[in-house]
C-alpha cells in the first residue's frame, strides 16, 4: 500500500472543444511547479496522480500544488492492487477521530465481483472496528470515505479533501502588465488575475535617490512570491525621478499625483505592448486615496489608449485586501516601511476632482514625450524566475 | 570614494588584518584546549585583556575583560546580567543606543522599575533632572560615554558623584563604544563598574568587543555554553578577532592624543566650510564641547536618507542620523534634545575615523554644493 495524491480540476470541464489546450497548460503548470521534487506526476482520467515522491517531501508538494490556479482539491490517497482483501486491510488503516461518516464506493471497474452499495456496507463495518467512537452517517457524514476502484488494476482510498486555489491555469487568458509599486494592493491585483490564467509581466517606477534601493529590493522581493502562483514573471524597472522633478519645478503642485500618475499610466502601456502584453493591471481601489476617485481614475484611465485596464480590487476593503496578502506571504514585504516612488513629493492638498483642461495645461509645460522615451530608454529588465 | 561614516564602522588597519591573517593561518586553535599550542594562545588573549584594562585605567589584577562578539552582546550581557531585583529602580538615558536602549524597553515588559533621564539641549544627559530621579533605592545607572548620533560627551564622573550621594552601592554602566580609544577615559576615577566596547569602531573587526568589569560588581550569566570565559560568556572563544582588537587597541591608545587634534581640526573645518556655504540652511546639533568625531547636521528642506542616496551617487559616504527611515520613526536623540520632526527628518551624520583627511572634508562640502 502507498500514498499517493489525487489532484482535481474544475472549471476547466466547461470549455468544451479546448478542453485539452486547458488540460495540457494546466498539466504543464503542476509539472513546472513540482519540478524540484523527485516524484512521477501523471494524468488519469479527468485527474492528475502524483505518486513515487519521498515520504518527508508530501507536506512540501501539497503546499506546492495548492499554489496552482486551475485545481480545486487535493487528497492524500492509498493506492492498493485491486482485490477486496488489500481493500478491506486498507480501510483498516483509516483513523477517524469519532466523526460520523459513510463510504462511498465507485467501480470503474466493473469487472469487481461485489456491486458497489454492498461492498460500501462491508467496508464500513471494517472502518467502524476500528474506529468503535464513530458512527455511521449516511445522510450527511463529517466525513466521507471515498474507495475508488479504477480500470487500470488500482484502487485509491481517500477521505480528506483539501480545498485549491481554483481558477483558471496561468496562461491560458493571455499576458498583462501588472503595475507593482510595493504596498499591500498591487501584489494583490496581480494574484487575482493570475488566477483568471493571465501570465505576468510587472512594471515599477523607481525614483532613486528620493526612494531607497532596499525599496526596490521589496518589488523584487514581491514579485519573488507571487511568482509561485502566476510562474515566471519579467520585470520592468523605469527611472521615474526626472519626471517626478519636472512636474514638481513646472506644474500646479496639487497636480502632482495626477500628472504623475498619467505618465505612470502612459509607460506602462508602452511596455506593455512592446512586451506582449494585452491587458495592464492595477491595485486601484476607489476611494482609497485622494487620487483614487472616480474622476482622478478617469484621468488615469484615458493615458492607456488601446489596452484595457483590469482593475480587480476595485470595490474592495483594505481589510480584505490585507487577508489577501497575508495568504499569500506578500503582506510582510509590503509593510516593510520603504518609500515608493508615490510618496516623494507628495503635496499636502493633492486634488481629488481633477479638471482635464487644467491637467492640459500642466502637461504642456513639460516636454513628456522626451521624458517617456528617455525613462524607458534607461529602463531595467530583471527576470523573475521560478 | 569618500568615507565619512566612521561612526557606523571603520575601515580596519592594514596592522589589524595582517594579525588576522596571522593568527588564522598560525594560531588557529581553540584557546580553551589543554595541549600547549592552545595554552600559549590563550596566554596571548589574556595580553589583550591587560591592554584593554591599561588603555582603561581599570586593575590589572582585580577587574576583568570579558570577550564578547561585540558591543550589542557586551550591553546585553551587562543589563541582563545585573537585572536580579525588581523592587530597585534602573535609571537608562534617553540617548541610548538602541543596544542599551531596547534592553531597557525589555526590563520594562518584564516587569522591572525602570525610568528615563532625559537629556539637556546640547545632548548629554540632563544632570539636574538625573539627581532627582536617582536615590538609595537605584541600583543600577546605564549612560553613554559618546553620543553615536551627536558625539555629545557625557559627564561620566559627574554622574558618579550624583550616584554615590544617593547609593554608593549602585551599579554604573557605560556604553562606550563611540568613545573607546578615541578620548581620554578612566574606569577608575569615575568608578564604572562596566563599560562596553566594540573593535569595528576603532579600525578593529566585525563581530569582535569586550565588557570591563569591576571587581565590585557580581555579574550572572545570560547565556550557557561551555563556560568560557569564566562562565560569563560561553561559546569558543573568537581568538583571532580579539588578537585583532589588541592590535587597534595598541595603536588607537598610542595615537589617541595625535588623532584628537586631527579630528578636531577635521570638524573645525567641516564647520567652518558649511557655516561660510550653506549659513542659515542647516542647523548644528553637536556642540564643541562634544567629541570631534561625530558631527549631527540637520540641513533644511530635504530628508537626511535623500541626501546621503544622492551623495553616495557621487562618492562620498556619510550616515543618516538614524539607520530606520527617519520620517517614520521620527529620532527619539534629537526630539529629545528639543528639535522638532521637520528639523530632524533632514539629520546627517558626518563621522571620522583615524584616517580620515582634510580632503574628505572639502570632497564632502563640494558634493553637498552639487547634491543639496
Amino acid at each position: 500500500m502507498k500514498e499517493v495524491i489525487l489532484i482535481r480540476f474544475g472549471e476547466i470541464f466547461l470549455k468544451g472543444r479546448n478542453y485539452s489546450y486547458f488540460e495540457n497548460t494546466l498539466f504543464k503548470n503542476v509539472e513546472r511547479r513540482l519540478k524540484k521534487f523527485n516524484l512521477k506526476l501523471e494524468r488519469i482520467s479527468g485527474r492528475f496522480l502524483v505518486s513515487d515522491f519521498e515520504a518527508e517531501d508530501k507536506d512540501d508538494i501539497i503546499e506546492a500544488i495548492q499554489t496552482v490556479f486551475g485545481l480545486v482539491s487535493l487528497s492524500v490517497a492509498y493506492e492498493v492492487e485491486t482485490s477486496v482483501d488489500t481493500i478491506k486491510s486498507a480501510c483498516e488503516k483509516i483513523k477517524l477521530q469519532d466523526k460520523t461518516f459513510k463510504v462511498e464506493v465507485k467501480r470503474a471497474d466493473k469487472t469487481f465481483p461485489i456491486k458497489s452499495f454492498e461492498f460500501a456496507g462491508e467496508l464500513g463495518g471494517v472502518i467502524l472496528k476500528n474506529n468503535p467512537d464513530s458512527k455511521v452517517d449516511v445522510h450527511s457524514p463529517q466525513e466521507i470515505v471515498y474507495v475508488d476502484i479504477r480500470q487500470n488494476g488500482k484502487t485509491y482510498i481517500f477521505y480528506d479533501k483539501v480545498i485549491c486555489l481554483g481558477g483558471m491555469p496561468v496562461g491560458t487568458a493571455g499576458r498583462a502588465m501588472l503595475l507593482l509599486s510595493g504596498g499591500i494592493d498591487s501584489p494583490v491585483a496581480g494574484f487575482l488575475m493570475a488566477k483568471r490564467g493571465l501570465c505576468i509581466n510587472a512594471i515599477h517606477f523607481e525614483s532613486y535617490p528620493y526612494t531607497s534601493e532596499q525599496a526596490k529590493q521589496k518589488v523584487i522581493d514581491l514579485a519573488n512570491i507571487i511568482k509561485k502562483y502566476t510562474g515566471n514573471i519579467r520585470l520592468f524597472i523605469v527611472p521615474f525621478t526626472r519626471i517626478q522633478e519636472e512636474i514638481h519645478k513646472n506644474c500646479d503642485d496639487e497636480y502632482m499625483v495626477t500628472l504623475v500618475r498619467r505618465f505612470m499610466m502612459e509607460i506602462a502601456e508602452q511596455v506593455a505592448k512592446k512586451s506582449g502584453c494585452q491587458a495592464i493591471i492595477t491595485g486601484e481601489n476607489l476611494g482609497q486615496v485622494a487620487s483614487q476617485t472616480v474622476e482622478g481614475v478617469t484621468m488615469t484611465s484615458m493615458m492607456a489608449k488601446d489596452l484595457p485596464i483590469f482593475r480587480p480590487l476595485i470595490s474592495f476593503d483594505k481589510i480584505e485586501i490585507s487577508k489577501i496578502s497575508e495568504k499569500i506571504g506578500t503582506y510582510d514585504i509590503s509593510v516593510l516601511p520603504y518609500e515608493d516612488c508615490c510618496s516623494v513629493f507628495l503635496p499636502k492638498n493633492p486634488v481629488t476632482h481633477p479638471k482635464l483642461n487644467k491637467i492640459i495645461e500642466n502637461e504642456e509645460l513639460l516636454n513628456r514625450e522626451f521624458l517617456i522615451q528617455d525613462a524607458i530608454s534607461k529602463m531595467e529588465i530583471i527576470d523573475i524566475k521560478n | 570614494m569618500f568615507y565619512l561614516d566612521n561612526g557606523a564602522t571603520t575601515k580596519p588597519r592594514k596592522e589589524v588584518v595582517e594579525e588576522y591573517v596571522k593568527n588564522c593561518e598560525e594560531g588557529f586553535f581553540n584557546p580553551s584546549a589543554v595541549y600547549s599550542s592552545a595554552f600559549n594562545l590563550s596566554k596571548k588573549i589574556d595580553g589583550v585583556r591587560s591592554l584593554i584594562l591599561d588603555a582603561l585605567s581599570g586593575d590589572e589584577y582585580k577587574d576583568r575583560v570579558v570577550f564578547t562578539s561585540g558591543a550589542t552582546e557586551a550591553n546585553n550581557l551587562a543589563i541582563f546580567g545585573s537585572a536580579t531585583n525588581r523592587t530597585k529602580k534602573y535609571l537608562f538615558s534617553v540617548g541610548e543606543h538602541p543596544s542599551v536602549y531596547n534592553c531597557a524597553q525589555e526590563l520594562l515588559t518584564r516587569g522591572y522599575n525602570v525610568q528615563f533621564i532625559p537629556l539637556s539641549n546640547t545632548g548629554e544627559v540632563d544632570y539636574d533632572a538625573f539627581e532627582k530621579l536617582c536615590d538609595k533605592d537605584t541600583c543600577f545607572v546605564s549612560t553613554m560615554f559618546v553620543n553615536n548620533e551627536t558625539g555629545a560627551i557625557n559627564d561620566l564622573c559627574r554622574i558618579r558623584n550624583i550616584i554615590d550621594s544617593k547609593n554608593p552601592n549602585c551599579i554604573f554602566h557605560v556604553d562606550g563604544v563611540q568613545g573607546f580609544c578615541k578620548l581620554p577615559l578612566s574606569v577608575k576615577k569615575c568608578k564604572i563598574n562596566l563599560l562596553s566596547m566594540s573593535a569595528h569602531k576603532i579600525a578593529g573587526l566585525k563581530g569582535v568587543g569586550a565588557l570591563f568589569i569591576s571587581n565590585k560588581v557580581n555579574l550572572k550569566n545570560i547565556s550557557f555554553g561551555g563556560g568560557q570565559e569564566k562562565g560569563l560568556r560561553s561559546g569558543t572563544v573568537n581568538a583571532g578577532g580579539i588578537l585583532a582588537m589588541g592590535k587597534a587597541v595598541e595603536l588607537a591608545s598610542r595615537d589617541m592624543a595625535k588623532n584628537l587634534e586631527k579630528i578636531g581640526k577635521l570638524k573645525t573645518l567641516l564647520l567652518e566650510n558649511l557655516y561660510k556655504n550653506f549659513k542659515d540652511k542647516f542647523i548644528c546639533a553637536s556642540t564643541e564641547k562634544g567629541s570631534p568625531y561625530v558631527v549631527s547636521l540637520m540641513f533644511k528642506g530635504i530628508k537626511g536618507e535623500v541626501l546621503v542616496r544622492k551623495l553616495d551617487s557621487n562618492g562620498v559616504i556619510v550616515g543618516t542620523g538614524s539607520a530606520c527611515s527617519a520620517n517614520k520613526v521620527g529620532n527619539r536623540i534629537l526630539e529629545n534634545m528639543g528639535y522638532s520632526k521637520d528639523q530632524v527628518v533632514g539629520a546627517v551624520r558626518v563621522s571620522f575615523g583615524f584616517d580620515s583627511t582634510e580632503e574628505d572634508v572639502i570632497e564632502f562640502c563640494n558634493k553637498l554644493k552639487e547634491c543639496y
